[in-house]
């Protein structure tokens, strides 16, 4: 028997799932045994399939069931098969994996900027729900007001949405827009998540302000 | 007496590990034999991170029952993972052994003699049980540290073949340094998939450096490959230990952010630099080689100069650049924008240019200065080994014995594509 190997993959039943919009569900799971840090993700799957993506966890480290935040994507294998699972189907679970995550020494003194596009607020939503205390702010970035997911999960003042396509969020442009025209104290500790080209892009502005960023604070979902 | 063959594809893991299981053969009277001589046991090692791996293991399948159709044909590394099914299919191979039961090679090959026919699966699966390395094909002791990564990398393939990230014991780590150094090795190198992110009960990597760097005896240790992510200020302080050689392979696979981000590596080419920086403030000379991946998805003509800049920038040892393949299953293979073969084989081709101008300009800069040499190779009156930068070294001198250290003094380059430094012995080191 071999003592090293830890085999993590675990099925784990559908309590049930709730459309937040026409193509964005939350799925939520029974916890089990299963512990992670938040901002972790898992890969997921129909118990069985070999089809299996990765989502970052969108429920607090301390609540006893799992949840995620999934968008159908056009022409997507796993997010449409997924938009379709039901209370009491059962879900293959692997991970916890990631390194995106908050560090304990700073979660009492820092004021952290969460920055993130589309479903990439989900590790954020559970960071907040995971640690109340925390001193934040949520920079969200959609194409349309509907897409600001459960926005009253974040203190009201504390969350800002911007929106691309329509002149109904906080702010009207992307998130680096906002970035530029509001620029960051050099001393918060900003955590990036979602679309490759927004973390690219407001990496470079964040640096610019004297923001200094290491790899646990970007995760990149595509 | 029975005749085993091995053949090896792919990483220096998998190499270690050949040469473990050769050891273990030989211990129990089997005479080794070259991959092209008949034998009564194949032992094909196989790889699978890129297209031309699994194209190279079909063709050595191929070949090793041509060889002697009676003998007992293995299959086993990561393509023995990933394409356990189409292996198992073949008819000419007797047994298709996962990565997790590789170390009982032996067992099964013992047992099948014995008339004992096993299925691989009721063999015992243990990451670390190998033996030493000291009867393998290689004068250096490759000491397994660690299996498996959760990186996650979008373009690899690697966590799915080799599993998750686990870390051997570090006191086993130890006392199995301790037997090789006491059977003679010389140099220790520490492999795995992702060794920089050692974890057993508190201790890190950089732990387990520092104690081997502290055990007596007279060796150097080299760390070959890690991920430029996984070590901090101790492991940096480390690195002018004078049992430590001068070189790092750290993978940068491409040289553009944007790239970089989708492949979801753990730096920026910023903080990249910045660790080369920190190095080479230690010692200037070290030897940083590299990796580097071309034609990665949405790789733009704007990106691959980034690559071409940076390597000339970087000044690296020695640039091992690969054309992106598809895995199966993985992220990238599911990213827009895959970039053309052409366009691949011509960058290919220009990388390859730079890098080879880099690596000479780096060697030559020995030129007048001493290296230790260790000798893996010698008439007496000629040698060849590498230096403590990791550099290959041919010296003339007298009464050269084979796996000892030489001071030797660097006096010219050859030619090719990987020239080696050419010297003249000054000293036997213990002299
Ligand atoms: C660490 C990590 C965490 C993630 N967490 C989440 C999460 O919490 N919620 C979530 O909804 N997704 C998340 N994703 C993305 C998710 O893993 C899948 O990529 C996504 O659900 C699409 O899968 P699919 O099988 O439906 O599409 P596929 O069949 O894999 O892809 C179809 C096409 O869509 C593109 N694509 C992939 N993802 C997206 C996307 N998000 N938006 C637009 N186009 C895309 C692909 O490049 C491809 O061209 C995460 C990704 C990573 C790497």
């Amino acid at each position: 028997m071999n003592i090293y190997l830890i085999i993590r993959m675990r099925s784990h039943k559908v309590i049930g799932i709730r459309n937040l919009t026409s193509s964005t569900y939350v799925i939520r799971m029974e916890k089990n045994d299963f512990s992670f840090k938040t901002g972790q993700y898992i890969t997921l799957g129909f118990t069985g399939s070999i089809d299996r993506r990765e989502y970052s966890i969108y429920s607090s480290q301390n609540a006893d069931y799992l949840e995620v935040l999934i968008k159908e994507v056009e022409d997507g294998l796993v997010s449409k098969k997924l938009k379709r699972c039901k209370s009491g189907d059962m879900l293959d679970v692997d991970g916890p994996f990631g390194h995106f995550s908050l560090q304990n020494e700073e979660l009492q003194t820092k004021k952290f900027l969460f920055i993130a596009t589309g479903t990439g607020i989900s590790p954020i939503h559970s960071f907040v729900k995971s640690h109340p205390e925390l001193n934040y702010s949520v920079l969200h970035g959609v194409r349309l007001e509907e897409e600001a997911y459960e926005r009253d999960s974040y203190n009201k003042n504390q969350y800002i949405l911007c929106t691309s396509r329509e002149k109904t969020g906080d702010f009207h442009g992307r998130v680096t827009d906002y970035l530029k025209q509001n620029p960051i104290s050099s001393d918060t500790v900003c955590y990036l998540c979602g679309n490759c080209h927004m973390i690219y892009e407001a990496y470079d502005i964040l640096e610019k302000q004297g923001i200094n960023l290491g790899p646990i604070h970007t995760e990149v979902y595509f | 007496m029975k005749k085993i063959a091995f053949k090896t594809l792919g990483c220096r893991l998998n190499q270690y590990e050949t040469d473990a299981l050769a050891s273990q053969f030989q211990s129990n009277g089997y005479e080794l034999v070259s991959f092209d001589k008949e034998a009564d046991v194949y032992v094909i090692n196989s790889c699978t991170v890129t297209h031309q791996s699994d194209h190279k293991s079909r063709n050595f399948i191929n070949q090793a029952k041509r060889k002697n159709k009676d003998s007992v044909l293995i299959v086993t590394g990561c393509m023995a993972n990933n394409a356990k099914d189409e292996l198992e299919n073949r008819d000419e191979i007797n047994y298709v052994v996962e990565n997790e039961q590789k170390s009982s090679v032996y067992s099964l090959v013992d047992a099948h003699f014995n008339g004992e026919i096993l299925h691989p699966s009721q063999l015992n699966t243990d990451l670390f049980s190998y033996g030493s390395t000291n009867k393998g094909f290689h004068t250096r002791s490759m000491i397994k540290i660690q299996d498996g990564c959760d990186n996650f990398c979008t373009f690899c393939i690697i966590p799915s073949v080799r599993g998750r990230a686990s870390s051997r014991p570090l006191a086993d780590i130890l006392d199995n340094v301790k037997q090789n150094i006491a059977k003679g090795a010389k140099e220790i190198v520490l492999t795995g998939v992702n060794i920089g992110r050692y974890d057993f009960k508190n201790y890190k990597f950089d732990d387990v450096v520092e104690q081997i760097l502290n055990l007596e005896g007279d060796f150097r240790l080299r760390i070959s490959s890690i991920e430029p992510d996984g070590f901090g200020d101790k492991f940096l302080s480390l690195l002018d230990h004078p049992k430590m050689t001068s070189h790092l392979h750290l993978c940068l696979q491409s040289g553009s952010e944007p790239i970089l981000l989708q492949m979801r590596r753990m730096y920026t080419l910023k903080k990249f630099k910045e660790l080369i920086q920190k190095i080479r403030a230690i010692r200037s000379d070290f030897n940083i080689t590299t990796d580097i991946i071309i034609g990665f998805p949405n790789e733009s003509e704007q990106d691959f100069n980034a690559t071409c800049n940076i390597i000339r920038e970087l000044n690296f040892g020695h640039v091992h650049a690969f054309k992106y393949s598809i895995r199966k299953g993985t992220r990238a293979e599911r990213m827009p924008n895959h970039v053309d073969e052409r366009i691949k084989t011509k960058r290919s081709e220009i990388l390859r240019s730079i890098s080879e101008e880099t690596k000479s300009n780096y060697r030559k800069s020995f030129i007048g200065k001493e290296q230790y040499v260790l000798v893996e190779k010698t008439d007496g009156l000629n040698a060849k080994g590498y230096g403590e930068h990791y550099i290959p070294i041919e010296f003339a001198g007298q009464n050269i014995q084979k796996n000892q250290f030489y001071k030797v003094l660097i006096t010219g380059i050859a030619a090719g594509n990987d020239p080696e430094l050419i010297g003249e012995m000054i000293q036997k080191k213990d002299a």
